[in-house]
């Protein structure tokens, strides 16, 4: 019997990687998801029984994403976890006795107040009367909690808000330094640093003197409003000049949108290199938790556009090959890489030895040298901080291992870092990732809360409502698709509509109305 | 791959008749100059080109395996561990061998993987003693490859196979610039073509199987040289200071140009002892 050709079978266009578990975006529940790679590009596709069917773009270079997943190192058991299992990840935050990772860098946000109102921010902060500011004793608390998980913390970065607003903000960075932490960074927009040569004096007067981690988004006019709202070109060469004055070192944090500010990547670092206080440049993809434009999930901005973006806008300096994935956190997550810099010379340091060799933990059982390895994984790692001691001596180190002599120590001093780090929203969020993350919020109540689980499940909106009392709306991303049921809360993020309830009100990926329940789709929310 | 001790300074080498070349190559890696520019154990393709090889030779646990022109051991207790075979490795470094056996006894392998001093020409070694022989980077800088070839052949067990991983080089196609190169890098000095390889084995009775291209793998460890030249000058490095990195630099250029052009080029080879 032949067969008729309506009947013919045939293939499904995309590859199935993996099933995971993620949440709704709208409702935070968690639920089953599947990883498919399509047109060299992966994707995580999801359906919640009430608000219907969701996908967005993970990676968007698939064989880059495949040959980054062997830098995976064995996770490290914390000293002490906080919380136990009882519903699953991601709803026991944290972290939990399943968690796979230790914590590389802590952060904790000491304030929601700030005295900018960006049009994008993950953490929804602004001039808000309604939010809360951090007691001594509530960092402490926190730090406290740290200590007893960590040993001897790596890196702690004090946040907001704007910590630099906050009355105590240099009485945290002492307790900080005074707890064991090895090094504080002070993330912050840069504005007190622009304007307030006492504050600079001060931070550099510190016993540990920290690392400013300082908003850096571009040159463009555009780029400044329609990321921070307002031109802030001149504050932020000051800011930086003040830092250069007062030796304190910096980190360029750039957030990333497609098609607003992805052509300055080049001009960022070249401006960095140059720049005396600029050690390190941070490109993140704009997290689509809390605040931000609207965007489309489909076609967001990954890890893989940002290396594509740098190769192409400074190739005289940098390709694709140069960086690799950080071993000790998801490996998709960050990708790094250093060089060396004098003058006009400037030569990334996996040009200098065979990192592979090294950070590929799949194939190698056997190293040619472990103290190499050794120097790597802390150089790739998320607590690596340029101009810190620990780095200099890694650098040394895995410069010792290719038999650099003694002399080319020197220009550790000259290590450049660039970072690529893509944070998961409510519509990436997959919990292979999110049970390795070795970035962690610390609360108060001592929890060490995964960053990207904490913007993305609702432990934000929970611990700033615990936090403030004020009650805080679950917040929905800003997807296009989503436009019909958003609301826009009081500090300028989204959320639900309508309280859900009434099937799928967004642009499902199938153009259905109602997706039936699902027996494993069954899980709860945090909220 | 090799260099000449003096780096930069390519007028002591033009000269140097072969056995200087072969001394040259082995003392170079003992001397800081050279592991500096090339990583201490490193030869083009790295770890995943020696796994390459010993797969392409189908090393089968327990199979005894000599390492000729061993260095530090890196490949060994890779074939060691990874494959699961016992081996013996040569090298003429006196300093090299006596680290290269510190090391397996520090990893508690000395059991399994020995090094000794010894020359490619008379492998200490007895007749039909091994099943397989390695051999990266360095066949191309043994001045007398007929004898080199028929000590493989001799120390094979009859069936043994030989996996070698060398630069092929048609010295036909040097014009007057890369004969300066060839006269500076002494591994170019004597490379042959990936034919003339094949039946120097051949005469020694070993029947090449299978040869495959990877002229990337040496492309990339030029650009590594190159970068390397970038961060001594960088450093400042007294031990080089009287280097012309800016010749240097030249030279790599052209190494570089060699290889894009298809003249010098990487491969592997797979032979049989019939």
């Amino acid at each position: 019997m032949t067969m008729t050709p309506d009947r013919q079978k045939v293939d499904r266009d995309e590859v199935f990687l993996e099933y995971t578990k993620s949440i709704c975006p709208v409702c935070k529940t968690v639920i089953d998801g599947e990883v498919n790679a399509k047109d060299n590009r992966v994707f995580l596709r999801k359906r919640c029984s009430e608000h219907g069917r969701f996908e967005a773009l993970l990676y968007s270079d698939a064989e880059m994403y495949f040959d980054s997943l062997r830098f995976n190192k064995p996770g490290t058991i914390p000293l002490e976890t906080q919380t136990e299992v009882k519903d699953g990840c991601p709803l026991d935050c944290g972290l939990c006795p399943e968690h796979k990772q230790h914590a590389c860098l802590g952060i904790i946000e000491v304030n929601t107040n700030c005295n900018l109102d960006c049009p994008i921010c993950f953490a929804d902060s602004g001039h808000q009367p309604d939010g809360f500011s951090l007691t001594m004793d509530q960092v402490e608390a926190g730090l406290d909690a740290f200590v007893r998980s960590e040993g001897e913390p790596e890196v702690v970065m004090f946040s907001g808000g704007e910590p630099s607003i906050h009355p105590e903000i240099l009485g945290f960075m002492r307790m900080a330094a005074e707890k064991g932490v090895k090094i504080v960074n002070l993330n912050t927009n840069g504005m007190r640093l622009a304007h307030d040569r006492k504050f600079m004096k001060d931070l550099s007067e510190l016993p540990k003197r920290p690392n400013i981690y300082m908003q850096f988004d571009g040159f463009a006019e555009r780029t400044h409003t329609e990321i921070r709202g307002r031109d802030l070109r001149h504050a932020k060469q000051k800011a930086l000049d003040h830092c250069a004055e007062f030796g304190l070192n910096v980190t360029l944090v750039a957030a990333v949108e497609r098609g607003l500010n992805d052509h300055e990547l080049g001009d960022i670092v070249r401006f960095g290199i140059k720049h005396p206080a600029v050690r390190s440049v941070a490109y993140q993809p704009v997290t689509h938790s809390g605040r931000h434009v609207e965007f489309d999930p489909m076609n967001r901005l990954t890890n893989a556009d940002i290396v594509h973006g740098l190769a192409d806008q400074c190739p005289e300096w940098f390709r694709e090959s140069d960086f690799f994935p950080v071993p000790c956190c998801f490996p998709t997550c960050r990708s790094i890489t250093y060089c060396l810099v004098d003058g006009d010379n400037v030569v990334p340091v996996p040009r200098l030895l065979q990192i592979e060799d090294y950070l590929d933990y799949v194939s190698n059982r056997v190293m040619p040298d472990m103290s190499v390895r050794g120097a790597l994984e802390k150089l790739w790692s998320a607590s690596a901080t340029p101009g810190t001691e620990m780095t200099a001596e890694q650098l040394e180190c895995a410069t010792c291992g290719i038999d650099l002599p003694d002399a080319l120590k020197t220009i550790t001093d000259k290590a450049f870092m660039i970072v690529i780090q893509d944070f998961q929203d409510p519509y990436t969020l997959n919990v292979k990732q999110l049970m390795k993350c070795c970035v962690e919020e610390i609360t108060p109540d001592g929890r060490l809360i995964p960053f990207c689980a904490y913007n993305s499940v609702g432990y934000r909106e929970e611990v700033r409502e615990q936090l403030s009392g004020v009650s805080v709306p679950t917040i929905v991303p800003n997807a296009a698709e989503l436009r019909p049921v958003l609301l826009t809360t009081k500090y300028g993020s989204k959320t639900h509509g309508n309280g859900g309830g009434d099937g799928d009100g967004n642009g499902a990926a199938d153009g259905s109305d109602h997706v039936p329940a699902d027996a494993t789709n069954v899980g709860k929310n945090l909220r | 791959m090799s260099v000449h001790e003096r780096v930069g300074d390519p007028e002591v080498h033009t000269e140097a008749g072969a056995e200087d070349v072969k001394l040259c190559c082995a003392t170079a890696y003992q001397h800081d100059a050279v592991a500096l520019v090339l990583g201490e154990s490193y030869h083009p393709g790295g770890l995943d080109l020696t796994r390459r090889l010993g797969r392409s030779i189908e090393l089968r646990p327990g199979e005894r395996v000599l390492d000729i022109a061993s260095g530090p051991g890196t490949t060994a207790f890779l074939l060691a561990t990874e494959f699961d075979v016992e081996v013996d490795g040569v090298d003429l470094g006196d300093l090299t061998v006596a680290k290269a056996n510190a090391t397996a006894a520090s990893e508690g392998i000395a059991d399994r993987v020995r090094f000794h001093h010894g020359d490619a020409e008379r492998i200490p070694l007895p007749d039909a003693s091994v099943d397989a022989i390695v051999c990266e980077c360095a066949f191309c800088t043994f001045p007398d490859k007929k004898t080199a070839a028929s000590e493989m052949a001799r120390v094979l067990e009859p069936g043994g196979r030989v996996g070698i991983t060398d630069v092929a080089l048609d010295p036909a196609r040097l014009d007057a610039e890369l004969q300066t190169l060839a006269g500076w890098v002494a591994c170019l000095a004597d490379a042959r073509p990936v034919a003339e390889y094949v039946e120097l084995l051949a005469g020694a009775g070993l029947t090449v199987t299978k040869t495959e291209p990877h002229d990337d793998a040496l492309a990339r460890m030029i650009e590594q040289i190159d970068a390397r030249l970038v961060a001594f000058r960088m450093a400042k490095v007294p031990a080089l200071e009287n280097i012309d990195f800016d010749m240097a630099r030249e030279r790599a250029a052209l190494a570089a140009r060699a290889v894009r052009e298809g003249i010098a080029g990487y491969s592997l080879l797979v032979a049989e002892k019939g």
